[in-house]
């Protein structure tokens, strides 16, 4: 036995002496600290370890460091962030700008406020150089990730004064302001002070990094498994103090990979904020832990993300060229199911192009839902339906209500969790639509007008809710005499959507801002300007490829329109309605992230039913307000 | 003498000869990848803005270039074998422009640390206990570690490796369940951080011994059972030579030399790391750097792990060739 610790003690310490030229980086760098629980918060990020664990330069788009390790959440900052919840005043955050962005009138140029008395972490003050320092350096360096986009929208930027930045724009565009707001992040604010002096900004690592937000950079493990931040001193000096003090000392962001590990570290009350579990480990989670829960207090638990699991079509595919095929596809399925094989009955349902999340319901599904009951759809053969069945969601609440506590009773409540409405099952409908767009039918087999069977394969992820989405919907298209094969597609959003080597796929086009109404997030990129040719790549976001007039017309006048108007919201409605008429995607539902949060030592977190003032989602750069909230639990 | 010499310059032409073929066949399978890591970096690039086709065509050529993938094939193979001989594999692809080199001497200590110690252990452990077993067959304890490894053996190793994570870091929470060290520990040569190291290696390295074992104490306890039938043991016996001498130099040492070659051979296969140990313990490790290469696209990382691992594996073998004669000296190299 000795012989065996002795040699385990040599290996021991064999590796150490292995990993010594590695961890000197850190050596004398980092004092010894304990991180006591009350003032440490332990997050955990989804990304995997980091490839590359000393970069930090975020603004190379292939550096191999992770972003979403607190470095993007903690350290970063830019001009504006909008909420996808309800924000601590407002969606909009005016966050280095002092107020929010002021176009001139056919939106050529744009002005923008900084705010006063901010400083950098290593006590620089921040100034409109930095904004101008910012766009040049990523216009000047085509692999930085913003270098395209801004060369593309802006033809000069200049300092007005130490606070105003004054940006000429190369074509109008009443939008251009997004690239400074953070939806899950957006371009950050370079220190000139630090790139000034970098020769290549693409190799640069930027350790240790500097920079606008209220923490810095504590110590990292070496291999990339973890981060931890240290609060500044000088916290007053960066844009969240106007919202209070930053509760915890240290945040530590963990990558754990495995769900179980991530259970069992929040039971252990070794984690506070976990970014996803599985519909089955959330629910295993509330059960064992009385200081643990979700975004709703119960049941369906999950947060809705501002993005829309959907089915989407190729629509350069002739099989989908027709409306009425789209139409019929999406007639054959019966959604109830769908919720029950992908979330257990925990789906937030959408029917329309736009995610059931944020203030969406009150923008849009709410004041849509007469007009989509009274929706009346021409089957082709001189008869019409109205295929809109408002009480989807209340008949999944009735179908899980048996099986788990808390689910809510108040239809308000009801539509918040399980969704409003979704499109009936008809299968007389869609027998319909298919005979007249010139299918037929043999036994249980749909043929196409050409003869063949109506066979094609279903594209979907490698795992977890999306992938038993699509498996259900191939189920159901299958049994309705549709010869679906569905097949997992590792790089669905790198390789076979952008290529187009895809029939139909269950992932995203949409995705929103969440806490404002604006579409432009995702609807910009939808003109028909960007659909390429089948097999060239075709730009994110527009991956059915599908074109239309009236679309272009749309995104055209919304290019025009302010931000945060009327006309806006009219041109979302208007843009639903088109695609109620089109069906270019089958909207499901939205993507509902299964995050929970510990209270056992700090408390503050929003809250689905009282205080929805945030994503508690921990990868998203607009978490960092949740910070400004909590507590210690023992303070209470 | 001689003979040994032109024997191990046989030998050292073999060597050359595999890590020449698997390496070239390594650039071959990496370049035939499907993923491309230039239009992985657009996707991830595009995903945060609008872009029009021409400014992601402009993207897709800067990144083609800054890759070197704007040559032949040939020309990138020519490149690779000039690199790999000054011992640079080019810049990583999905961390770019960090060498690969310096991603894989991030990980690889880990990798050598922790499946070092558990290769070692379990050859250790399996073959003393499969050696016992075969010369004792009628101890019921023997037979018993017999009944255990036997029924251990053909359970994946992800639902052992799982259940020891429940077992030690839930039900009885003795044990870290994920990391290398613990976060509040200074890396450097402290004691406080190789007690760390070695604190962290017992579930992963652990749940590798208990999977791995019965391999080791099947093939032991056969060529064991064997041997014991050997007219020299049998000799040996009647002769009323000491029962542990028999066990430990005429049977063991007699049944240790294959054991010893795939002892070799199983050391020389650690480099390419242990990806569901490395994914259920949060462990550091070249398994998972491999694994995000392949779906980065990194042609150059994978091609270096890949390479690495030929060497290690080719290197192995060469080297218990060499010491076999000495081993066994029933062994010509004549």
């Amino acid at each position: 036995m000795r012989n065996v610790t002795t040699l385990l003690a040599s290996l021991g310490l064999a590796a150490s002496l292995f990993s010594a030229p590695v961890l000197a980086q850190e050596d004398g760098a980092v004092p010894q600290t304990d991180f006591p629980r009350e003032e440490t918060l332990i997050v955990h990020n989804p990304e995997p370890a980091a490839t590359n664990p000393s970069m930090f330069n975020l603004w190379v788009a292939g550096g191999g460091g992770n972003v979403s390790n607190g470095l993007q959440q903690l350290m970063m900052d830019t001009l504006w962030y909008i909420d996808p919840d309800a924000g601590l005043d407002g969606a909009i955050y005016n966050s280095l700008a002092s107020d929010l962005w002021q176009y001139n009138d056919d939106f050529t140029e744009m002005t923008v406020n900084l705010r006063e008395g901010i400083t950098w972490s290593d006590g620089e003050p921040f100034t409109a150089d930095d904004v101008v320092f910012t766009v040049e350096t990523q216009m000047a360096n085509p692999g930085l990730a913003w270098s395209a986009i801004l060369s593309e929208n802006v033809e000069s930027v200049e300092a007005v004064d130490d606070h105003t930045v004054h940006f000429t724009l190369s074509q109008p565009n009443a939008r251009f302001h997004s690239i400074f707001s953070v939806r899950w992040n957006a371009l950050w604010i370079m220190p000139e002070h630090v790139f000034a002096e970098v020769e290549d900004p693409l190799s640069y690592d930027f350790n240790e990094p500097v920079g606008l937000g209220p923490y810095t950079l504590h110590s990292f493990d070496p291999n990339g498994f973890w981060y931890i931040w240290e609060k500044r001193d000088d916290w007053e000096n960066t844009t969240v103090a106007q919202y209070g003090e930053p509760g915890p000392q240290y945040v530590i962001y963990r990558s754990i990979p495995a769900i179980d590990n991530r259970l069992i570290d929040m039971v252990n009350g070794d984690l506070d904020m976990i970014h996803d579990l599985t519909p089955e480990g959330m629910f295993s989670l509330v059960e064992q832990s009385e200081t643990s829960r979700g975004w709703f207090p119960g049941f369906p638990y999950a947060h809705p993300d501002p993005t829309l699991p959907m089915l989407i079509f190729n629509t350069q595919n002739e099989l989908f060229s027709d409306k009425r095929v789209r139409w019929a596809l999406a007639l054959m399925l019966d959604a109830r199911q769908i919720s029950m094989a992908s979330y257990r009955g925990a789906a937030t349902l959408s029917a329309i192009a736009i995610p059931p999340t944020g203030t969406h319901p009150a923008d849009y599904h709410a004041p849509m839902e007469e007009w989509l009951v009274n929706y009346e759809l021409d089957l082709g053969n001189g008869e019409t339906i109205q295929p809109y069945n408002p009480n989807t969601g209340a008949e999944i609440a009735d179908m899980v209500r048996p099986q788990f506590e808390d689910v809510p009773t108040d239809e308000a409540a009801i539509k918040t969790a399980f969704g409003y409405g979704w499109w009936k099952q008809d299968i007389e409908a869609a027998t319909a639509l298919l005979e007249s767009a010139g299918f037929t039918k043999q036994g249980n087999q749909w043929m196409t007008p050409d003869g063949a069977p109506f066979a094609f394969t279903l594209k979907t992820f490698e795992e977890g809710v999306i992938n038993r989405m699509g498996t259900m919907v191939a189920q159901q298209w299958s049994q309705q005499g549709v010869q679906v094969t569905p097949e997992v597609a590792p790089q669905i959003f790198g390789q076979d959507l952008p290529l187009g080597e895809y029939e139909v796929a269950t992932a995203w086009s949409i995705e929103t801002w969440g806490g404002h109404p604006d579409l432009s997030f995702f609807l910009d990129s939808w003109h028909s300007d960007f659909v390429v040719e089948p097999g060239e790549r075709q730009p994110s976001r527009n991956w059915q490829r599908w074109e239309h007039p009236e679309l272009d017309a749309l995104i055209e006048r919304m290019r025009v329109t302010e931000f945060d108007s009327e006309d806006n919201l009219q041109i979302g409605r208007e843009f639903v309605e088109l695609m109620v008429e089109e069906m270019p995607v089958i909207p499901v539902m939205s993507y509902n992230v299964f995050s929970a949060y510990d209270t056992r030592y700090w408390t503050g977190f929003p809250t689905a039913e009282e205080n929805p003032y945030a994503n508690i989602v921990t990868n998203w750069a607009n978490s960092r307000y949740i910070l400004t909230q909590l507590e210690p639990a023992g303070a209470e | 003498m001689p003979s040994f010499i032109l024997f191990a310059f046989k030998r050292f032409l073999q060597l050359a000869a595999v890590i020449f073929a698997g390496t070239s066949l390594a650039f071959v399978v990496a370049k035939l990848s499907p993923i491309s890591p230039v239009e992985t970096i657009i996707g991830r690039v595009t995903n945060r803005a609008s872009m029009s086709p021409t400014a992601i065509q402009s993207l897709r050529e800067t990144y083609t270039e800054l890759f070197g993938l704007d040559i032949p094939l040939w020309q990138q193979y020519l490149n690779f074998w000039g690199r790999l001989f000054t011992g640079d594999f080019g810049p990583s692809l999905v961390a770019y422009p960090t060498p690969a080199i310096d991603l894989i001497l991030l990980a690889l200590p880990w990798t050598v640390g922790l499946l070092t110690v558990a290769v070692i252990l379990t050859w250790i452990i399996g073959n003393l206990l499969g050696g016992l077993a075969g010369y004792y067959q009628n101890s019921r304890l023997l037979k018993a570690v017999g009944v255990v490894a036997i029924g251990i053996q053909p359970i994946p190793y992800y639902i052992v490796a799982f259940l020891m994570v429940i077992i030690f870091g839930y039900l009885w929470p003795v044990l870290p369940i994920s990391g290398g060290f613990a976060m509040n520990v200074r890396p450097g040569f402290t004691p406080q951080f190789v007690l760390s190291i070695l604190h962290h290696a017992i579930l992963p390295a652990s749940s590798l011994v208990l999977v791995g074992m019965g391999t080791w104490f099947f093939g032991m306890r056969a060529l064991v059972s064997n041997i014991v039938t050997e007219d020299y043991v049998t000799y040996a016996e009647l002769a009323g030579v000491e029962q542990r001498k028999i066990v430990s130099s005429y049977v063991m040492r007699n049944a240790i030399v294959p054991q010893l070659t795939a002892l070799a051979m199983a050391l020389g296969g650690i480099f390419s790391g242990t990806i569901i140990t490395e994914q259920v313990f949060a462990y550091p490790g070249l398994g998972t750097l491999l694994i995000r290469a392949v779906n980065g696209g990194d042609t150059t990382l994978v091609l270096a792990v890949s390479c690495i691992s030929v060497i290690a594996v080719a290197t192995a073998i060469f080297i218990v060739d060499l010491l076999h004669p000495f081993l066994d000296p029933r062994v010509r190299v004549g």
